[in-house]
């Protein structure tokens, strides 16, 4: 029957790319780009490209975390919390008159504590992640506002060498443009963060390991995975990154607000799953959930550049979601 | 009764009490299993089967009662320490990671890694080689060993499940609803990779409702009621009819 064989080699198509979680993302990625190329005028600027991966590569190093975490069956509401903290303890350190290298250390092992705070209480106590993480997204928020007083944080001294490296502009290839271009080194530490955690998810044991406990946390037990300690980890390296992005976006802000990192945790989930990640876990890839970020950075930026209010990123980012939702849904449906 | 069976169990459980605050779910059973043969294991739900192989496996540990493994006594406190022992569980829903592929799933827990200095990684390649190489070995063709699993059908995935096991080295292979929601076809393939298991020498502890699927391949039964052990019988002994009757507690023997 020319019909039936029609309808199978739709399926196997469908299996087929059911196999790449990121398909789904590449593709609205391109749709996107390529929309935006003929309807904003200044789109296709180094100016608006530098600038849109300047943007992507804080938060991106946030959804290199998130999307882990959730390929691991967990959920993390309170990263916008812990970067604020993180920002915080940053500014305040230096300001007590630490040097810049301990004070930043102290900042990202702050996050990481309260990464594996949430993993704790996780696997301790067995409560979904998604509510003791939206607890503890309020409780981090509390410590930002209370350590900073509820007000701004400033670092007000001339800018160490720590902050170039850190997000400092990358001059000789900004001013290979005209006009000048804004890449910073933040892109740099974005690509290598997001390719080392993409090497541990697919080429290691603790990676095989993650997926295992995500998508079948029983049968990886009975495998012998010490499903709890992955989990630990997971939630641990989340808060890790969301500390490293913080130092960086303060390396070039040099202030931080009590506000600083509300929403974000909803963007990375966003983000994650635009890319493929699903939120039962054990499906997902790191390169996905970057296209994703990407995606929804471009988008924000090719409205702002359209002179189109920012408040239709919402609506179009969240029609976005659930387009990809849809189609990851009934990509990866059994027969 | 077989000449085997002379010799020491694989696993001898003596007087086995499990309680969950004030339920007694296991109450002083014992059981055991020969190499060479294929153990029925019984009862109706709520009997205490899962349970009794929970405690087995390292999940529950038992109040009272001792387990003995291939003549020394032992305390298994970890699904890990059971596998060290060779004792593998196939469960139906808890054997393998559907999202997974096939090479993935058969290596968990123990995948083949390379190492340079600090650096290691997976030695995907010969994880690859192996795994093919051991389910032909046993008879399971697979298409692709990076396939996914969740694409499989139940029956495939079982085989992959025991071949997974054996190649391991297990001693003690443990099924736990093997045949449910399985096609007839795929229910004879099932059966005939547990005789194949119990011919190279495994002790298969065989737990089912399916009275008429597990007399196909048993040596033994025991059967499980309310906690408590009814009995173990040799196939030639009792029918289908007499199983199901003591099963449901309708004959005492």
């Amino acid at each position: 029957m020319p019909l039936q064989s029609r309808i199978d080699a739709l399926t196997r198509i469908r299996h087929r790319l059911a196999e790449f979680p990121q398909a789904v993302a590449l593709v609205s990625f391109l749709a996107v780009f390529l929309f935006f190329s003929f309807a904003a005028d200044n789109f296709l600027t180094s100016v608006a490209i530098s600038n849109i991966l300047s943007f992507t590569s804080i938060l991106g190093i946030i959804v290199v975390g998130v999307a882990m975490l959730m390929i691991a069956g967990e959920f993390d509401l309170s990263v916008g919390s812990t970067f604020a903290v993180a920002s915080f303890v940053f500014a305040l350190t230096m300001n007590a008159g630490l040097p810049p290298f301990p004070a930043m250390v102290i900042a990202v092992l702050v996050s990481a504590l309260l990464g594996a705070v949430n993993g704790l209480v996780v696997i301790r106590t067995g409560i979904p992640s998604f509510i003791t993480t939206l607890g503890t997204m309020l409780a981090y928020r509390g410590i930002a506002r209370a350590i900073g007083g509820g007000d701004f944080a400033k670092y007000i001294k001339t800018k160490p060498v720590l902050f170039s490296i850190l997000n400092g502009p990358i001059e000789p290839l900004n001013r290979l443009f005209q006009p000048v271009a804004n890449f910073r080194v933040s892109i740099l530490w974005f690509i290598l963060i997001a390719g080392i955690m993409s090497y541990i998810l697919m080429q290691t044991q603790f990676g095989n390991w993650v997926f295992a406990t995500g998508g079948n946390p029983g049968a990886a037990l009975a495998q012998g995975v010490p499903v709890k300690r992955v989990k630990l980890i997971a939630f641990t390296l989340t808060g890790l990154l969301t500390g490293i992005a913080s130092v960086m976006q303060f390396a070039q802000r040099t202030s931080v607000d009590p506000l600083r990192g509300g929403g974000w945790e909803l963007i990375a989930v966003a983000a994650s799953v635009i890319g493929g990640v699903q939120l039962t876990g054990g499906v997902g890839t790191i390169f996905g959930a970057c296209v994703g970020i990407l995606l929804l950075q471009m988008l924000e930026q090719g409205l702002v550049l359209m002179g189109i209010s920012v408040q239709v990123f919402r609506a179009v980012a969240g029609l976005i979601l659930m387009l990809s939702v849809i189609l990851n849904t009934f990509l990866s449906r059994p027969t | 009764m077989s000449d085997h069976r002379h010799s020491t169990p694989i696993v001898r459980m003596e007087g086995i009490v499990k309680r969950f605050g004030t339920i007694t779910a296991l109450d002083g059973v014992d059981f055991d299993v020969y190499s060479h043969e294929v153990v029925g294991l019984l009862g109706d739900n709520g009997a205490g089967k899962s349970t009794l192989i929970k405690c087995l496996t390292g999940v529950h540990t038992p109040e009272e009662g001792q387990i003995i493994f291939e003549g020394q006594p032992v305390r298994i406190s970890s699904p890990r320490e059971a596998r060290a022992l060779g004792i593998e569980c196939c469960y139906q829903d808890l054997a393998l990671v559907n999202q997974m592929s096939i090479v993935r799933n058969f290596y968990l827990g123990r995948e083949l890694v390379r190492r340079l200095g600090p650096l290691h990684w997976l030695d995907i390649r010969e994880m690859n080689r192996q795994t093919c190489e051991a389910l032909r070995d046993i008879g399971i063709v697979i298409r692709s060993p990076s396939e996914k699993v969740g694409s499989l059908s139940g029956g495939e995935r079982q085989s992959i499940a025991i071949g997974r096991a054996k190649h391991f080295g297990a001693k003690l292979l443990i099924l736990d609803e093997p045949t449910s929601a399985l096609s007839v076809a795929e229910t004879r393939k099932v059966l005939a990779y547990t005789q194949a298991a119990k011919e190279r020498g495994l002790g298969v502890i065989f737990i089912t409702h399916n009275v008429h699927h597990v007399y196909q391949v048993a040596d033994r039964f025991a059967i499980l009621r309310h906690g408590k052990l009814v009995g173990t019988y040799e196939k030639g002994e009792v029918t289908e009819e007499d199983i199901a009757d003591l099963i449901t507690g309708e004959r005492e023997r």
